[in-house]
């Protein structure tokens, strides 16, 4: 006679790093029995682009160019966190319409931030119309932003002691426009994510973290709000003009999926009344510093700013040991620790939500590796000067 | 808030001071960093503050590396900096991974770029995001003097 044995079967899937699901180089190794995932690793390393050595290696000035490429999504947020990390070490206060028209940007940039990960999410649960209605809404956004920089993605807008550009009245009532026209749009797709049946299906219950587990994991920003933790960079640092322009913290309790889904579409609202608070309460003034009368050489000394990026706490830490160049530039993007801390949150789930689960953390991963040029035929490194590649960049 | 939490670790502290914009810096000893985190937890409680950043710098004129734990106690709108200072030579730590899981990523990168080992973290390896040629020449890239 023969008898049936089951044993126990742990498979290893790996996920990535260049995955259907995946829009940037991550490696998760599920290891599965059956459909349900027992552990999950996540390896990283497919992307580091050695961007804190490369802010060492060139001026306070040029740095803030550097660290608005460390992420396309959210440049404007880190070149603000790096412009006041050096503007505490420089005691310098911008005027006050350049802080309102940082927090515009940065608000703006929270704004197309949210609609692409949660067109992302809705792509990643088999729902591509909603995917393509939100990137065309998303376009409004874009070109706010543009009105307002001078660039759709890259802004290159802050400054030591201000901003780098001016808005006139008829820009003003433009973006005031958009917005409004992007505030109608975003009500339609919360009911969207609200009522429809298969993004419940999909979303709930899916990755759930507790308070604990967010707060002892690090877990920053929408992902920690999610699970009830009541944390937001904006709230408790005021940097800026956050002091002034009037918000709510977003916050869900279940801590699942869905619950992080409705914390963006909660803080979409917010940012859309923020941006017509700041363009009607706009202060008189001139924004725009004279760069050729700011210092060169920087004291000695240390600084440490936050910032509410659109996916969470990001922080700088700037050290100048008295020359025009920093000692030391430490960037902890959000990302970092919600996608390398988060690998609980797979256990116990199925393969097939792996990718939701994924996508409702909103993984940025050119923001978590952070340019050594290698020549792979020679074998050999070398660095490159920014003036080459402001030239004619690298030939390989 | 900063002159409490000062005092919180009046046994533990060197010294403290301010970092710009008013984030306040204890400097205690390596080997004491395990019992601060413990002590802080009881005295603030475990939900009013999480890891934010660990950051390592390198001074090789002094023989020194530099660890500095950035916790956001936000339930008291503060920010604390444990400073700790450890021998370039041989930069060992301990791990306070079991008693903050969220210090993982950043003990994990820190190893990598800077090769402070944290005694007890079973996860640390090269390559995390360091790429293989470099990792397996032994270099970490943000010592002063690795050439990277």
């Amino acid at each position: 006679m023969f008898r049936v044995v089951e044993a126990t079967h742990i498979i290893e899937i790996p996920i990535g790093p260049q995955h259907p699901a995946l829009h940037e180089p991550l490696l998760l190794k599920l290891h599965a029995d059956g459909e349900r995932v027992v552990k999950v690793d996540v390896i990283t390393g497919y992307n580091h682009r050695g961007v804190e050595r490369l802010a060492e290696k060139n001026s306070f000035y040029r740095d803030i160019f550097i660290a608005g490429r460390v992420c396309g999504i959210c440049n404007t947020v880190h070149a603000d966190c790096y412009v006041r990390a050096l503007e505490y070490m420089l005691d310098v206060d911008p005027p006050p319409r350049a802080k309102y028209l940082r927090v515009l940007a940065m608000e703006l940039e929270r704004i197309h931030s949210h609609m692409i990960i949660l067109a992302v999410n809705a792509e990643l649960a088999g729902f591509d119309t909603l995917f393509m209605y939100l990137m065309k809404d998303r376009e409004y956004v874009m070109r706010a932003k543009e009105i307002l920089t001078g660039q759709r993605v890259l802004a290159d807008y802050m400054m030591v002691g201000g901003v780098r550009r001016d808005i006139d009245e008829v820009k003003r009532s433009r973006i005031l426009d958009l917005v409004r026209r992007v505030e109608e749009r975003v009500r339609y797709y919360h009911e969207v994510f609200r009522e429809d049946v298969t993004i419940n299906k999909r979303f709930r219950d899916a990755g759930r973290i507790k308070h604990v587990d967010a707060l002892a994991h690090s877990l920053v920003g929408p992902v920690a709000r999610g699970s009830g933790v009541r944390t937001d960079v904006r709230a408790q640092d005021r940097y800026d003009a956050y002091n002034e322009v009037p918000f709510n913290v977003v916050t869900e309790d279940y801590g699942d999926s869905y619950a992080r889904v409705m914390v963006r579409l909660g803080e979409l609202h917010e940012s859309i009344s923020m941006v017509k608070y700041i363009l009607t309460h706009l202060p008189q003034g001139n924004p725009v510093p004279d760069e050729r009368k700011l210092p060169r050489r920087f004291p000695e000394g240390e600084s440490y700013a936050v910032a509410e990026a659109p996916r969470g706490e990001l922080t700088y830490y700037v050290c100048s040991s008295g020359g025009d160049k920093p000692y030391r530039v430490k960037i902890r993007t959000p990302s970092f620790n919600n996608i390398v801390n988060s690998a609980f949150a797979y256990v116990d789930q199925m393969i097939a939500d792996v990718p939701i689960i994924l996508g409702s953390f909103d993984p940025c991963i050119s923001c978590m590796e952070r340019a050594v040029v290698t020549d792979l035929r020679r074998g050999d490194k070398y660095q490159v000067p920014l003036k080459k590649l402001a030239v004619g960049g690298v030939r390989m | 808030m900063g002159q409490s939490l000062v005092d919180f670790l009046k046994g533990y502290a060197i010294k403290s001071y301010v970092m710009k914009p008013g984030r306040v810096v204890v400097e205690v000893e390596a080997s004491r960093i395990r019992d601060v985190i413990v002590k802080l937890a009881e005295a603030l409680g475990r939900d009013s503050f999480y890891l934010s950043t660990i950051e390592g710098t390198d001074f090789p004129e002094r023989k020194l590396i530099r660890i500095d734990y950035f916790l956001n106690v936000f339930k008291h709108n503060a920010y604390l900096v444990l400073r700790a200072y450890l021998p370039r030579e041989k930069p060992v730590i301990p791990s306070v991974i079991d008693l903050v899981p969220g210090a993982l990523a950043g003990e994990l990168e820190t190893y990598d770029l800077l090769g402070v080992v944290f005694e007890g973290n079973p996860y640390l390896r090269r390559s995390f995001f360091v790429p293989v040629e470099v990792a397996s020449r032994g270099v970490y890239p943000l010592r002063k003097d690795s050439g990277v």
